[in-house]
């Protein structure tokens, strides 16, 4: 860009000039940012069960609709769900299970599909990286079989597959998961390294974090005109969620084995 | 126990019966009250109006005054907040290492009314009879800048013969906010008038408070509306006793038998 | 109803608006416009109240959120490069503007270069701004606000008047006849639910059409190079996602350090803005992903004024500022006025002290006088923004600025405060002016003691309110009676 070099000296000499507190290395900067208070709740208390409990409740009071199944049911209730829903066409990202996709529907799977093609459907059954269960929150990594963003944006009717293993209870637990630490298995698809070479002035150890990352918290709302709630603007005016009981932590669920979409 | 009354500028000069009600109270709780003559202005309508040259020379003037006292008690929460909040800077700024040591030493000596009441004498029950119907306005620098709590609430719910009306939106400001009042006017009247509405609403006969700043503007416009209340700083409640119950001035007609103060 | 009324159209450039005083009457004598304003706060706060309430480390995540923020500013240079390098490695074009006019240059360019002739938004303070609709108008491209609150506002043509419901002085039935008449829709309902419907319409195929986009930036994260937006209608998605080009304009203080930063910051930000636990819609991306969103993305990094801020020890704290709006729904002034007063396109406390310090004090000197300082925005801001005490020194350096101009010698207000100081530095004078304050004010007080009318600057006060007259003892005099009667 034209002057845009002179503009980034000037501007970066001036932020220079303002602070003559800054760390003068990258390792007194790592420390100044190691040294940061973190009082605030940082693992949950509620047990695996009382933690899908909130889950579910938040949900609902988003107005998702939230049913609990088995992980063998898990093709059933789908099934069940799309039939209830009176839709016919589904759209898919490539890396949910074959058994997913309920016969008796139109399945249009994205290998690309154009946004068109898309807004064609009339709803989208993807999985999940994890739930919040603090804030009720659904959180997307965009891996194969959680789809590209436009997927689940699209579509007026979302049904999101969530393993009972993936929720956490606080924020701050999925920002654990989400850098790896204690992985529930899919989000390996989802994360891509971002490289360190080089780059890592701040003294930053740069692990596999998400690229890509949407958090869903209910159904698409605004509450523009004199503050009434109202569903639905611009993204899908109807969140539905399964919620599969995969009991014990670690076993990998039915939405960790997945093609990939890239 | 001696205390030292600052009674601050406008106290002085138009609340006179606020002060005589702290001297009383305190004396009845066996406080040792002192006064010292040279004292004025803790210096907070210049700081808030940018003149900050000015205030530092005022706070300079306060620091030095007091230190020898063993507590000053202030009954005003707006000056006791700046005291907290703005002399620190004003010291750093335009003061030296001296008078920044003299304020440190200071500011743990500095009480608000009821924070001396509660926190440094431990007492809540003063003795005190006032058979009225009350409302407290919490005034937002007793709420906030020193986090008063319910101290001022636990004194009143000890005062005999007393009802008090809860106030709602007890957070937010009667707009009065020194030359906010003057320089902003109209917004001014605007939040009073809201405010008002929350005080009348309570049926109080009295509206109480620990700042007469907040009481001389909610009082001028309880007195322009012709509504029927009074204000009355909460010294003066804790002051009053079944012999002696305060009024205030030109009260004569509302509360018979209360003591005329030194009006006209 | 001044929504459209181009004469009433309030002013929100600070060099060219009315001073706070002045700028206020208007809403303070429309009661269906202050209707409109106090119903929404007071829906915001409550939520908020509940909410913030139920979080017991409330005060242990405000105390976080501000330390990040400090950190990120104490050392902006290095997140900066960081930022830029992470970004541009993920195949970002990261720009950088000093000012609001080459910001606009600058996305101009890039607008050209895409032979753009419209270009779809999601609301972004920072383009109000730097003016950029405006400007692109100017320039032949139509920017399309795709926003709820900014569609209104931009059919309306009318002013945002809070920067998280930039519509919320306006009413259903205003927003139906703006529909009605901006969008062609006859027999247009006006309950919410419709209305949201129509734009829903509206809007769907611009998103499906139109390949360019601006957005802003909630959070920048340095260690990844990746932007955060917070969201509740999805359109910020639609923008995010379905264009070929997507152009960001961030305020240079919008990065945090690391990704882990956001488990604060996103806990504090919904509660505080809307009364939510999380907006429906939070995304991130990192500068380009094959397959998924924009094929071209470019991030604008804008000075404008901040590292001015920076420079200054006790004001840097404004730059904490996460656009929250919490200091305005618990404002008792903003209640009052609405945000059009502030002559700004950031309204409330957070504006009273913003404005001035990136436009200049000598285009906003009365917004820092814009607060009876009761501190209700220290109390709700989740960054910790001490906001008094910055209004407070930048009434010290509009002060200390006017004071150089003959004609405040003679101010009234001005003259006052000088004199109250020469009188407040000697108690013989103070009591001196005492006894002439109560003789002076005798022709003003009434034979109830009371002062029902003043002439002058004391008129502002008589104008709604009495003023007890002067006791004819004052405190000190009465002391030293009785100390002498003691003896």
């Amino acid at each position: 860009m034209n002057g845009g070099a002179s503009s980034r000296e000037q501007i970066l000499e001036r932020i220079q000039r303002a602070t003559p507190g800054a760390a003068a290395s990258a390792a007194a900067l790592a420390e100044d940012y190691g040294a940061l208070p973190r009082a605030y709740v940082r693992a949950g208390r509620l047990d695996a069960d009382a933690c899908v409990e909130l889950m579910v409740h938040r949900l609902r009071e988003y107005d998702a609709e939230v049913v609990e199944c088995a992980a063998e049911e898990l093709p059933g209730t789908i099934a069940a769900q799309l039939a209830a829903s009176g839709r016919r066409s589904f759209v898919a990202p490539p890396g949910v299970p074959a058994e997913w996709l309920a016969a008796g529907f139109d399945w249009r799977i994205d290998h690309g599909l154009t946004a068109a093609e898309i807004e064609a459907a009339e709803g989208v059954v993807t999985a999940a990286f994890c739930g919040v269960a603090d804030s009720g929150t659904i959180v997307l990594h965009h891996s194969a079989s959680e789809g590209r963003r436009v997927l689940t944006l699209l579509p007026d009717w979302h049904l999101c597959i969530l393993r009972a293993s993936q929720v956490v209870e606080t924020l701050p637990e999925y920002f654990g998961r989400a850098a790896g630490n204690q992985g529930s298995g899919d989000e390996k698809a989802g994360t891509r390294d971002l490289g360190t070479e080089g780059l890592g002035n701040c003294g930053h150890e740069t692990g596999r974090l998400p690229r890509l990352v949407t958090w869903i918290s209910g159904p698409s709302a605004t509450a523009d005109i004199e503050m009434t709630r109202i569903k639905g603007v611009h993204g899908p005016r109807f969140l539905h969620v399964i919620v599969v009981k995969d009991r014990k932590l670690g076993t990998q669920g039915p939405a960790t084995q997945g093609l990939s979409v890239q | 126990m001696r205390a030292s009354l600052f009674i601050t500028c406008y106290n002085d000069t138009l609340f006179p019966e606020t002060g005589r009600a702290v001297v009383t109270l305190l004396e009845r709780l066996g406080v040792e009250v002192e006064f010292h003559p040279q004292q004025t202005c803790c210096g907070q309508m210049h700081a808030n109006t940018g003149f900050r040259g000015e205030a530092f020379s005022l706070a300079k003037r306060l620091i030095c005054m007091y230190g020898e006292a063993e507590a000053v008690v202030i009954p005003s929460s707006s000056c006791v907040a700046m005291i907290r909040d703005q002399y620190a800077g004003l010291v750093e700024e335009l003061g030296d290492g001296a008078l920044g040591r003299e304020l440190e030493t200071l500011l743990p000596r500095v009480y608000e009314l009821s924070e001396f009441l509660v926190d440094r004498l431990g007492v809540e029950d003063v003795g005190a009879y006032f058979p009225h119907r009350v409302t407290y306005h919490a005034s937002c620098h007793g709420l906030r800048a020193l986090n008063l709590g319910n101290g001022p609430l636990r004194l009143l719910a000890k005062v005999r013969g007393l009802e008090l009306a809860p106030l709602k939106n007890l957070d937010r400001c009667c707009g009065f906010g020194g030359t906010f009042a003057i320089k902003n006017g109209e917004v001014s009247s605007a939040m009073l008038t809201a405010k008002l509405q929350d005080v009348l609403a309570t049926g109080s006969e009295y509206c109480t408070a620990l700042d007469n700043s907040c009481l001389l503007h909610l009082g001028g416009a309880l007195h322009r509306q012709f509504a029927g209340m009074k204000t009355i700083h909460m010294a003066e409640i804790l002051a009053s006793t079944q012999d002696a119950v305060a009024g205030h001035p030109g009260d004569g007609d509302l509360l018979p038998g209360a003591p005329v103060g030194s009006w006209r | 109803m001044a929504v459209s009324a181009a004469a009433d159209r309030p002013i929100l450039d600070p060099a060219r608006a009315r001073p706070f005083p002045e700028a206020a009457l208007p809403v303070l004598r429309d009661p269906q416009l202050r209707k409109n304003v106090a119903h929404a706060i007071d829906v915001i706060q409550g939520k908020r109240a509940r909410l913030v309430a139920e979080k017991a480390d409330w005060q242990a995540l405000r105390a976080s959120a501000s330390r990040i923020k400090d950190v990120a500013l104490q050392n902006l240079g290095a997140y900066l490069e960081e930022f830029e390098a992470r970004c541009t490695a993920a195949g970002g074009v990261v720009h950088w503007a000093a000012d609001a006019s080459e910001a606009r240059r600058i996305i101009l360019d890039v607008l050209r270069a895409e032979k753009a002739t419209e270009v779809i938004k999601i609301k972004t303070m920072t383009s109000a701004e730097i003016e950029l609709n405006p400007f692109l108008e100017a320039a032949g491209i139509r920017a399309h606000e795709t926003d709820l609150a900014e569609i209104i506002l931009q059919l309306g043509e009318g002013e945002p008047s809070h920067i998280v419901v930039p519509a919320l002085h306006v009413n259903r039935s205003q927003v139906r006849e703006i529909f009605a008449r901006r969008m062609g829709i006859e027999d247009l309902p006006d309950d919410p639910e419709a209305l949201t419907a129509a734009a829903r319409r509206v809007l769907r195929a611009k998103f499906l059409s139109v390949p360019t986009a601006i957005s802003g930036a909630n959070f920048l994260i340095a260690e990844t190079g990746s932007v955060v937006v917070v969201e509740s209608e999805g359109n910020g998605r639609m923008c995010l996602t379905l264009p070929r080009t997507l152009i960001t304009l961030a305020g240079i203080e919008k990065v945090l350090p690391r990704f882990r930063d956001l488990e604060v910051m996103l806990q504090v930000l919904a509660r505080s803005a809307t009364g939510e636990r999380m907006n429906p819609y939070t995304s991130l991306w990192t500068g380009v992903t094959a397959g998924d969103g924009p094929e071209r993305f470019h991030v604008v990094l804008l000075d404008n004024g901040r590292s001015g801020i920076l420079a200054r020890e006790r004001e840097r704290q404004t730059l904490r500022c996460i656009r929250c709006a919490a200091c305005m729904n618990a404002c008792p002034v903003y209640r009052q006025t609405g945000g059009h007063a502030y002559g700004s396109v950031y309204p409330g406390p957070i504006g009273a002290i913003l404005t001035p310090q990136l436009q200049g004090l000598r285009h906003a000197q009365s917004l820092p006088y814009a607060s009876s300082l009761c501190g209700a925005c220290y109390e709700v801001c989740p960054v910790k923004i001490n906001i008094p005490e910055v209004l407070i020194d930048l009434r010290a350096q509009v002060t200390d600025q006017e004071r150089q101009r003959a004609r405040r010698f003679f101010d009234p207000l001005y003259l006052g405060l000088r004199v109250a100081h020469l009188v407040f530095a000697r108690a013989w004078l103070f009591h001196a002016a005492q006894c002439l304050g109560r003789v002076g004010l005798r022709p003003f007080t009434r034979k109830d003691g009371w002062i029902h009318a003043l002439p002058g600057v004391g008129a502002k006060w008589t104008e709604t309110r009495d003023l007890r007259g002067l006791p004819q003892q004052t405190f000190h005099a009465w002391w030293a009676e009785r100390a002498k009667g003691a003896k």
